[in-house]
């Protein structure tokens, strides 16, 4: 018997810790296989469907290596959970002494440099932001390693933060005068003699492709990598190993400049001079793109001459500053630091002005002020491939929702783990008892003028058989809108309605609220976790598939089509299965959670690939008859 | 157009208090046979009541066995691999598959139409009556047993997930 496997035996540790424990066979597999896969520093790909207990199938056999572990999870709350419930649980079941630590990134933490500053410069306060600000130094004298995520009396999107927290630009390193109690270094150095590491996937990708390199890699070396919540890596991998040129980053320099020149070197003309002339060409810049925000395909818009000329004209303006900056060097630190942005900016510009490349994704982004152009790597799986070999360590990739048609081709081709071993777990739930999937007959289509009025209308019944606890995700605010205005004439059940107010807020509501229905965007519901009763009904108006106007999408498409595939069935396909599969996980947690999960879209039923978002989903109980529906959701509140 | 009719002789006796029971699923399993043969199909039922019912039957099919199919009235616009209709056919397929108790007026589009003898008299009676209407069409009628062969309670456990 492998430590592994007694410390999942009847007799073993966990049977010792937690009440009740009965060792469960799919939970032993995957135990044994990352057991392995550690041992042999191999690579691992497992769906574990919800209820498998993933997190201690991998969390017992790292722990048990006493090897330098790395485990990265999709959000801060993810990391929070494991950090403080899950993982210490193991320890002591383990009765090791191994050390954690938790590593956030560098916006989590409390910038003792910048907090100070601020209090001595900061102009006018509203009355928000002066609370928020007297409650964050009350709590930065007592807290013991700066992590925001304590403050429970600010809000999260509080616009303080930004005040007192560094960047990668603003940050002072080794010139900074509170090097020695940085919170950031703290939690850098503690992570570097951890035994076990949580961290994020943001922050494992942009430390992997040396974003911030502001203290060099802020992961150590593992000898154990675990993936969590390993669906959302590709994305976030390609992100990454892009880069964006901002109009933001631009203007952010030309205030510091005009700043430095304002009080420092006054004697300095061409410091304003050449600040404020960058400053005109990146808003006119802006001005070039419609007025709403939009995404587009940059290759496009800068073959149109208006553009290719006042982009022209940018990279003169960056080139003046540059040169004025260069004549300043070493008068004071603030000024080196803006040379380097605009070193930096530079390079950046070129990357962006160079669309001649193949096998990248130019596209742009635009905000109501500000443009992004991104260059996107269409693939990261010889770069990502390549970091596994050279890293002399074993992989876990794991996550309930990774499998699409009980293959896993899309996701180990896209990071190139191709000889990664795989294993599937099926969820030990009974779907076809706690659940239902309903696609309705006869809806109109999409486009169709009625097709508010009809959604609406199958919604009421279900709401009230439902009594609220009910969730309805369209894939456009305009279909959202329509259909919020036309529910909120004939229920009853409190709606809340996304744009109201935060996603935070919105959710809080809802959690708090036993009636409430909530209205939101397709794309709200992943990380999304309500328990129980709570929600019982999930009504979702369209087919997640991605939009094809997306510009990574249409680049990544272009991709495949050359490769003679089609990119239909090899990307748009998987990613809405996983994403409908991330749904039903969110409906269903517990052995004890029921619900019915509506699908307005008929495609599922009438199109051939419906064949496989069902071998894709697990084996709810299926029908096209809405009453069913409203019969199991009024039996599940009579009983509860 | 030579049109070839095949009628499935269901022995089994149908333990269902719907009469139609053991017919439907074969209707669904026929669906699926075709479908699987990329051919397209046309199911005629009685009233909407019965296309309903086919409709959730095929839906409720094993991933394994999915039939792509849609209502009269709904999915895309040439209709998917499998239509269910108690009106006359909008579009042109191969295969019909007859649940109604008579001879379709339109049968002669299509050139290959599968109908059912049910084990219950009366009905096995109307279904001789169709035996007939459709040799006075002039079409080519086979028959062919299916019944012990088939397990049809286990048949209704594999096919449907209730």
């Amino acid at each position: 018997m492998t430590p592994t496997e007694h410390a999942f035996s009847q007799s073993g540790i966990l049977a010792k810790v937690l009440t009740g424990y009965s060792p469960r066979q799919a939970q032993i597999d995957m135990a044994l296989e990352v057991e392995r896969v550690i041992d042999e520093k191999s690579s691992l790909i497992v769906e574990a469907g919800t209820g498998t207990g993933k997190t201690f199938a991998y969390l017992i056999p790292s722990l048990l290596s006493e090897k330098k572990v790395i485990v990265s999870t999709g959000t801060k709350n993810l990391q929070e959970q494991l950090f403080y419930k899950d993982i210490p649980l193991i320890r002591k079941a383990l009765a090791t002494n191994a050390q954690i630590a938790l590593l956030k990134g560098r916006a989590n933490y409390l910038c003792i440099y910048r907090l100070d500053l601020y209090a001595r410069e900061r102009g006018q306060l509203d009355a928000q932001m002066l609370t928020d600000f007297v409650n964050i130094r009350t709590w930065a004298n007592g807290t013991s390693n700066g992590d925001i995520g304590e403050l429970v009396n600010v809000a999260e999107d509080s616009s303080i933060f930004p005040f007192v927290t560094s960047t990668i630009d603003n940050c002072l390193a080794k010139e900074c005068p509170n090097i020695e109690d940085c919170y950031l270094i703290k939690a850098r150095k503690k992570a570097i003699e951890a035994d076990v590491v949580v961290v994020n996937h943001h922050l494992f990708f942009a430390d992997m492709a040396l974003k911030d390199t502001g203290f060099g890699e802020l992961i150590p070396k593992a000898d154990v990598v675990i993936f969590d919540e390993a669906h959302q890596i590709p994305d976030i991998a390609s992100e990454y190993f892009g880069e964006s040129f901002s109009t933001r980053l631009i203007l952010d320099l030309c205030s510091d400049v005009l700043q430095q020149y304002h009080t420092e070197l006054t004697d300095v003309k061409q410091l304003s001079r050449a600040a404020e002339k960058l400053q005109r060409t990146a808003q006119e810049f802006r001005l070039l793109f419609s007025r709403d925000p939009e995404r587009g395909n940059w290759r496009e818009k800068i073959k149109q001459s208006r553009f290719a000329q006042l982009f022209s004209i940018l990279k003169v303006d960056i080139d003046f500053l540059y040169q004025v900056l260069k004549l300043c060097i070493s008068r004071n630190e603030a000024i080196d630091n803006c040379f380097e942005r605009a070193v930096n900016i530079l390079a950046k510009y070129d990357l962006m002005a160079n669309v001649e490349v193949n096998g990248i994704s130019f596209w742009y982004e635009t905000t109501r002020r500000h443009v992004v152009l991104h260059i996107t790597p269409l693939t990261v799986a010889d770069k990502f491939s390549e970091y596994i070999k050279q890293s002399n360590a074993g992989w876990v990739f794991t996550s309930a929702t990774l499998a699409v048609n009980e293959g896993f081709n899309h996701f180990s081709e896209q990071l190139g783990l191709e000889s990664a071993a795989t294993l599937l777990l099926e969820s030990p739930f009974d779907y076809l008892h706690q659940s239902q999937l309903i696609v309705p007959r006869y809806l109109p289509d999409a486009n169709h003028v009625s097709r508010a009025q009809s959604l609406a209308d199958l919604a009421i019944p279900l709401i009230n058989a439902s009594q609220g606890s009910c969730f309805i995700l369209f894939t456009s605010y305009r279909m959202l809108n329509q259909v919020a205005e036309i529910l909120a004439e004939k229920t009853d059940f409190p709606l809340l309605v996304q744009g109201q107010m935060s996603k935070r807020l919105l959710l809080d509501e809802f959690i708090g609220n036993d009636q409430a229905v909530l209205l939101a965007t397709a794309s709200f519901w992943e990380g999304v976790d309500v328990r129980g009763d709570k929600l019982t009904c999930v009504i979702i108006d369209k087919l997640p598939f991605a939009s094809p106007d997306d510009p990574m999408l249409q680049a990544r498409s272009e991709d495949i089509r050359r490769q003679g595939k089609d990119p239909f069935s090899e990307i748009q396909l998987p990613q809405a299965v996983i994403a409908l599969k991330q749904g039903v996980g969110r409906l269903i947690r517990d052995v004890t959670d029921q619900g019915v999960l509506v699908i307005c879209d008929d495609r599922l039923v009438n199109r051939p690939y419906g064949e496989v978002f069902l071998k894709s989903l697990p084996d709810m109980r299926r029908s096209r008859n809405i009453t069913q529906a409203t019969e199991f959701l009024s039996a599940l509140h009579q009983n509860s | 157009m030579n049109t070839h009719v095949m009628f499935y002789i269901l022995e089994q006796e149908n333990t269902s208090a719907d009469p139609l029971a053991l017919v439907k699923l074969h209707v669904c399993i026929q669906a699926a046979h075709f479908y699987r043969q990329n051919q397209r199909v046309f199911i005629y039922t009685q009233d909407q009541e019965q296309a309903h019912a086919i409709d959730e039957l095929l839906w409720s099919f094993e991933p394994d066995s999915f039939v792509p199919h849609n209502l009269i009235g709904e999915g895309p616009k040439n209709g998917a691999a499998v239509e269910i209709s108690w009106q006359a056919p909008v579009n042109r397929r191969p295969v019909l598959i007859n649940l109604t108790s008579t001879v379709p007026h339109f049968a002669h589009q299509f050139s290959q139409i599968v109908d059912f003898v049910p084990s219950d008299e009366q009905l096995k009676q109307l279904a001789r009556e169709r035996f007939k209407g459709y040799r006075q069409l002039g079409f080519k009628v086979d028959n062919q047993k299916i019944g012990q062969t088939i397990n049809a309670e286990k048949v209704i456990d594999d096919a449907i997930n209730n």
